[in-house]
């Protein structure tokens, strides 16, 4: 089992969500106000003299520079799921380790299932040491432990990050089997992490490594402390029972953020938008997903709350593609009132493989398509862009369009379609057919208003954008009626082939509802 | 060793070429035709090399009717510009839709930018146009048009994109026309542009005018027939184009 522990959590999360502070002295503080307790320094804030524990007003009066940063639990959370992110990209079975709420409530550990890479690593050091440069290159640094037990793990990457707060050497542990009880013996036993009401009792007691709590009988320690020291003991042995690590069961990748301030502009907005989601994407690429359909929560001044999904194309890792989408999203329809909190959140999609077929054309790759997918919906906006659809309905402008998907489409069709073109003419050496068995038709969106004269019931001449002049020809009227349940889509139309004397052949509509006329179709 | 006067040498130089070009001739006929046979998956004939040419023939997308392929000197090219204009009711639209049913017939895929937002696909379906294998991208205006078609040109595996520029009266500048013709010479593919008026002028390798012709109304009551239209070449970069003889008449029927 191995173990990555952050030791300062708070302190990471702010610099991964604001880089810009970075080697500046700043401090994690638990409240807005001058009396909240500061809970995180940074090491140029700690160099200064600021410590933790302290409040924020004493921390300020020490370092006149000193920026203080508010906790924000959706980012820590974001963050110490990133860590599990970072633990599967290693091992398929990670999970986050217990938040410790006495000694050591800064740290987050996630521990991971070892077994089986050796086949990757050849010495266990070598794999602890690609896991800690891994979380170092994504603003994470910590420490790393391996050891046949979780408990274990964790002990000793807590045992390194208390002995060396400068963090330059000994980020990595490695405990061969069967040397724990010798490698546990002299440690504190407050790295065990016993409860706040028992670790005031050992101390009082006087047991200060885990040595001493080993030498005491045991049933005389669960009469005098309780049944939890015994757990404690079983820990402290490296012998506590443990489950196995789950599989994550969920995809679901969140980022989220309390902003500083109300934002009541889409530029700022966007701006931290843009954090989120290079963020996001950092967590996909770790577990070798793209992203999904987003869904957006902002949460809004006076208790108002705006969430909304964002459809993409296809699964992408572009992040130009989803900012202009998210962009789009919030031009489109911009939240009521300011922002105070943005949640970003994301099913995480399998990069997409397509199986090469040998009798049928090569289709594009399928995560380009995806990504191109994504890019023109980006250009052309949201439903803009899929595969044309019969609409169920009788309406004869009715068109509708679904995803793009030609991946799944396994084979050519069975046979050629019976209206593809004979290549023998039809009538006569000097005409050919082109289409087939049907008159082609362009819509008109929206259908453009006609002006027509009627005589005994048929058009004789009209007047519109399309084209004007007396009618030469007349079919129809064909009439369609439909939805007469609901008063704003019911329908009742008209249509007649008409052609014009400019040589155009129109589809002219009766609208008997509107009681009006319009050209909603031209024969090409 | 007896020596050979030069000339001699030269001869038998020569006619060891000749034989040697016969052969490659042969070879590659025998190649062409096999590339024929071949199933369209394995789609290498542009590109299979023969003695360490590359064969430079850029190929044609036929539109399946034997007349029109024949006028058009196997069908529209492709890795090139072409265009089809016309009037209201010239039948441009049925002709790109043939070309659109008889490529997805064939297992391939098609992307229709419709700047005109006019693609019905109750139409298309009806002639046979394999929808799902169709994209259809519907730009709000010129520019996310433009940028629509040349991101599907840089995308493998669309062979034919078509560009419906009917409702625009002015094209978009050289300096488009020109991106999009390298685009699709770069990818292979087929870019057709419908419009009403000839907009691409020396871009596109082929050019069709499509004029109406007339409208059939038959029976009594009287219904919309056919329509009969006529389709001109007027420009053609791969075959010389004879005004009299570069046009037919063809005609779409209703059902």
């Amino acid at each position: 089992m191995a173990c990555l522990l952050v030791p300062d959590l708070p302190l990471r999360a702010e610099l991964r969500a604001h880089p810009e502070l970075e080697g500046k002295p700043f401090v994690v503080a638990a409240g807005d106000d001058a009396r909240a307790e500061v809970i995180a320094v940074s090491p140029a804030a700690f160099a200064d003299g600021v410590r933790a524990r302290g409040s924020v007003t004493q921390a300020r009066s020490i370092s006149s520079a000193l920026q203080v940063r508010v906790m924000s639990p959706a980012l820590e959370q974001a963050t110490r799921q990133t860590l599990v992110d970072l633990a599967l990209s290693f091992s398929p079975r990670a999970a986050l380790a217990e938040r410790s709420t006495w000694a050591f409530p800064c740290e987050a550990a996630v521990l991971l299932d070892a077994s089986g890479l050796s086949h990757l690593f050849s010495q266990e050091a070598h794999f602890a040491s690609a896991l800690g440069a891994r979380a170092e290159a994504l603003g994470l640094p910590g420490f790393v432990a391996v050891a046949a037990s979780r408990s274990v793990a964790h002990i000793a990457a807590r045992r390194c990050a208390t002995t060396d707060p400068s963090r330059s050497e000994h980020t990595v542990c490695v405990l061969p089997p069967g040397h724990e009880s010798r490698f546990l013996s002299p440690l504190p036993v407050d790295l065990l992490d016993p409860d706040d009401k028992l670790g005031q009792q050992l101390t009082r007691f006087g047991i200060h490594t885990v040595r001493d709590l080993l030498r005491l009988p045991r049933r005389a320690l669960a009469t005098r402390l309780g049944p939890e020291v015994l757990q404690l003991a079983a820990r402290a042995r490296g012998e506590e029972n443990e489950s196995p690590l789950p599989a994550p069961s969920d995809d679901l990748i969140v980022e989220a953020m309390d902003l500083d301030h109300p934002v009541d502009r889409s530029e700022p907005l966007l701006f931290v938008l843009r954090g989120l989601l290079s963020r996001l994407l950092e967590r996909l690429t770790l577990r070798r997903l793209a992203c999904g359909p987003l869904d957006l929560e902002l949460e809004l001044v006076g208790g108002g709350r705006d969430a909304r999904r964002i459809g993409i194309a296809g699964p992408t890792r572009d992040l130009r593609v989803l900012l202009r989408l998210v962009s789009l999203s919030l031009e489109s329809d911009a939240p009521d009132a300011a922002v105070e909190s943005v949640r970003l959140g994301t099913r995480g999609h399998p990069l997409q493989c397509d199986q090469l077929d040998l009798f049928r054309p090569r289709g594009p790759d399928p995560n380009t398509l995806d990504r191109t997918l994504s890019e023109l919906e980006s250009l052309c906006g949201a439903g803009r862009v899929g595969a044309p659809e019969i609409a169920n309905e009788h309406r004869p402008d009715a068109y509708g369009m679904k995803p793009f998907q030609p991946a799944s489409l396994s084979s050519t069709r069975s046979s050629t379609p019976s209206s593809i073109p004979s290549s023998t003419p039809s009538s006569g050496p000097e005409v050919d057919r082109v289409s087939g068995e049907t008159l082609v038709v362009r819509a008109l969106r929206p259908a453009v208003a006609a002006e027509v004269r009627v005589s005994r019931g048929v058009p004789v001449s009209l007047r519109s954008a399309v084209s004007s002049g007396d009618v030469v020809h007349t079919s129809g009227p064909w009439r369609t009626t439909g939805r007469w349940w609901s008063d704003t889509e019911r329908y009742a139309l008209d249509h007649f082939d008409v052609q014009v004397s400019d040589g155009t052949v129109l589809r002219l509509c009766f609208d008997w509802h509107a009681r009006a006329w319009r050209v909603d179709g031209v024969y090409d | 060793m007896s020596r050979q006067p030069p000339g001699g040498v030269l001869k038998q130089v020569r006619r060891t070429h000749n034989r040697i070009e016969s052969r490659i001739e042969r070879l590659e006929s025998l190649l062409s035709d096999f590339c024929t046979r071949l199933p369209p998956g394995l789609t290498p004939a542009n590109r299979l090399t023969l003695g360490g040419r590359v064969q430079e023939s850029a190929g044609h997308l036929p539109v399946g009717c034997d007349r029109i392929d024949r006028l058009l000197g196997g069908g529209f090219p492709v890795g090139a510009l072409s265009e089809i204009s016309g009037a209201a009711s010239s039948g441009r639209t049925s002709l790109a839709l043939t070309l659109l049913a008889a490529t997805t017939a064939k297992g391939e895929l098609a992307g229709w930018v419709d700047a005109a937002d006019a693609f019905d696909p109750i139409s298309a379906e009806r002639l046979g146009v394999d929808l799902d294998r169709v994209l259809w991208v519907r730009p709000p205006n010129e520019r996310e048009a433009l940028a629509a078609s040349e991101r599907l040109l840089k995308t493998e595996g669309f062979p034919l994109v078509l560009l419906d520029w009917t409702n625009r009266r002015a094209g978009p500048g050289t300096a488009s026309w020109l991106r999009l013709t390298r685009l699709a010479a770069a990818s292979r593919t087929t870019l057709l542009l419908l419009s009403a008026e000839r907009l691409a002028g020396p871009h596109a390798a082929l050019a069709i005018e499509m004029q109406p012709a007339r409208a059939c109304f038959t029976g009594t009551p009287s219904l919309l027939e056919t329509l009969e239209t006529r389709m001109l070449l007027v420009r053609s970069r791969a075959t010389s184009v004879d005004p009299d003889g570069a046009s037919i008449v063809v005609n779409e029927s209703a059902a």
